[in-house]
């Protein structure tokens, strides 16, 4: 559905200094200096996927998204979704996307959401028995049948945030691109909105989901691409990310006596929930599980213990963060080589 | 076209229900824009008053000139100028990435977005004030309200134009306000009869940046005044216009949206 060759966005900015010394000379010269937001990256995605496209804040991600949708020219590059290049032919390429943007709504502020809803169908010329039946359908499925009539100015961030996915839903687009979709959202509306986003993934839409709540990642994506200074660090299956973490576990442990900041090797205190609580992190190819458990209980007596897998988090920091990056970029090349 | 216009029809609407939302707000804005649109015929009519005139016109003919300006405004604002507006803000905001998302073109896109029902407020000055110079003039013939309607064709085409080139600026000039006094200040010497002015000035604005054509070429055509020159003026109007189209879709390529 999508395939993405080598994209490479730079764009100059001004460098502005904060003296008011350098402030006057701007006036007269502003430098400028080219910033290289994505540098020629790779991938594909096939239909139907939910691909999460991860990165921290600057690493390239919105520019990248910014070009799947048509909004910007690359500088080079060709990428080819849906048979279309997006930003050569948006018309035509527009009509068969949507996007949700958690911080740019495309609702209107002083009426209800079906007012904009009524404006999209007509932008998008979607007739009126398809627009019925799309509307009664996602209303029934997001469980908003009283919410859209009201001014969107009084709806709730969660509320809002579901008429969002109704406007970008509407005219049934075959691929969505969501850029932060549940940010600012309590735990009961995130489930909500993964749930229908699962259920429309079902019905086989294709989601490319940009996102820095993990949880949301965890829930809904089966693939991950990361991208960190504008370059692909990792694109491969979650599991495959999960096993970047080795043996290392996650363990919540109330002693009798408190722990030392060193209490074992291969232990290492993440943080002290209370004197005598903590969570710890293992790496059982250092300290097997069962030697932990049993040194533990010895020196400082387990109270009580509950053993999880290290979150997804640990390692997506580390790819931030760039220890492994090299590594992981070497893995990336030969994957898509 | 039908979808055109049915795009326009259902924008038109929810933003007039969007301003039925703050009803004062909607009231006051249209009052004032009223009163602020005939300060300049109340300082016309002072100036006639005081005995003092433009050269060569009546006082009607001279409102007649004010009127067709405020009805060609009345138009234009509440209808396309507002696409300056709209770019100013979104483009500063990085929401102008939402009409890139339609599948529509991006000027009609920034042309909705910018529809502006208050506007309508220069309608009613406008119109009023057109009434009242029409009725103090020989009654136009058919052919000459003929000609008015074509010449009055042109003088949105040129407001049309200065939308596009505004509009265009603020993709580089990012959240500059000043634009709209740039608009104030080379449109305000269409608020006159062209004959006020030196032969050479006359030209430019007739023909160079055709603010004549505005309103002063077609009040001529209304009062018999207008002349076989004025053809290449039309001319004018239709560069103008592709001038303005052609910049704005440049300008559009440097959009560069901002940080995500």
């Amino acid at each position: 559905m999508i395939e993405v060759s080598r994209l490479t966005k730079c764009y100059m900015t001004h460098e502005r200094g904060h003296t008011l010394r350098e402030i006057a000379a701007n006036l007269i010269r502003r430098p400028v200096r080219e910033v290289r937001a994505v540098d020629g990256i790779s991938f594909s995605v096939d239909r139907g996927e939910i691909v999460a496209f991860l990165g921290p804040n600057g690493a390239g991600k919105s520019t990248t998204l910014k070009m799947l949708t048509g909004v910007l020219h690359p500088t080079s590059g060709e990428a080819s979704v849906m048979g279309m290049v997006p930003w050569r032919q948006r018309s035509a390429y527009v009509k068969r996307i949507g996007a949700v943007f958690g911080q740019k709504s495309q609702l209107l502020w002083d009426i209800p959401p079906i007012d904009a809803f009524y404006m999209n169908k007509a932008i998008y010329g979607v007739p009126e028995p398809a627009y019925r039946r799309t509307l009664d359908q996602l209303v029934e499925l997001l469980d908003v049948g009283e919410l859209i009539r009201k001014p969107t100015r009084q709806l709730s961030l969660g509320e809002r945030m579901k008429c969002e996915f109704i406007m970008a839903m509407l005219h049934q687009p075959d691929l969505v691109f969501l850029d932060e979709p549940t940010i600012g959202l309590d735990m009961i509306a995130k489930e909500r909105i993964r749930g229908f986003i699962a259920d429309m993934n079902r019905q086989g839409v294709t989601f490319i989901l940009t996102t820095h709540d993990l949880d949301d990642v965890e829930a809904l994506a089966r693939r991950a691409i990361v991208i960190n200074r504008g370059e692909i660090v990792f694109d491969d299956e979650l599991h495959v990310l999960r096993s970047r973490l080795g043996g290392r576990k996650a363990i919540r442990v109330t002693t009798e006596t408190p722990l030392p900041d060193s209490p074992l090797p291969g232990v290492e205190i993440v943080r002290r929930t209370h004197a005598l609580e903590a969570d710890i992190e293992i790496d059982t190819a250092v300290l097997p599980l069962k030697r932990l458990i049993g040194e533990l209980n010895d020196r400082y007596g387990i109270h009580d213990m509950s053993i999880e897998p290290l979150s997804i988090e640990t390692v997506i920091k580390e790819l931030y963060l760039g220890p492994v990056e090299q590594e992981s970029a070497a893995s990336t090349a030969g994957r898509s080589e | 076209m039908i979808g055109v216009l049915a795009c326009i029809g259902v924008v038109l609407r929810t933003k007039l229900a969007a301003q039925m939302a703050y009803r004062s707000h909607f009231v006051l804005s249209v009052l004032l824009l009223i009163v602020g649109d005939l300060i300049v015929p109340m300082i016309t009519v002072l100036v006639y008053r005081s005995g003092a005139s433009l050269p060569g016109w009546t006082l009607h003919e001279a409102l007649l000139v004010q009127g067709i300006f405020g009805l060609a405004k009345g138009i234009a604002f509440p209808l396309f100028f507002g696409m300056v507006g709209a770019t100013l803000s979104q483009v500063r905001e990085g929401t102008f990435d939402l009409l890139l998302l339609k599948p529509r073109p991006t000027l009609f896109m920034t042309m909705l977005s910018g529809i502006d029902p208050d506007d309508f407020g220069r309608l009613v000055s406008g119109g009023v004030l057109f009434g009242y110079a029409i009725s103090g003039i020989p009654s136009p013939s058919p052919v000459q309200w003929l000609l008015f309607a074509a010449w009055f064709l042109a003088s949105l085409a040129v407001l049309f134009a200065f939308s596009l080139l505004l509009s265009g600026l603020l993709f580089r000039w990012v959240g500059s306000s000043r634009v709209y006094d740039i608009f104030d200040s080379v449109t305000s010497f269409g608020m006159y009869p062209g004959t006020i002015y030196a032969k050479s000035f006359q030209q430019l604005l007739t023909y160079v940046i055709p603010v004549g054509l505005i309103a002063f070429v077609p009040a001529s055509t209304l009062l018999g005044r207008a002349g076989g020159g004025y053809a290449w003026a039309a001319a004018s109007a239709a560069l103008f216009l592709s001038v303005g189209v052609f910049y704005w879709h440049r300008m559009l390529r440097g959009y560069t949206s901002a940080g995500g």
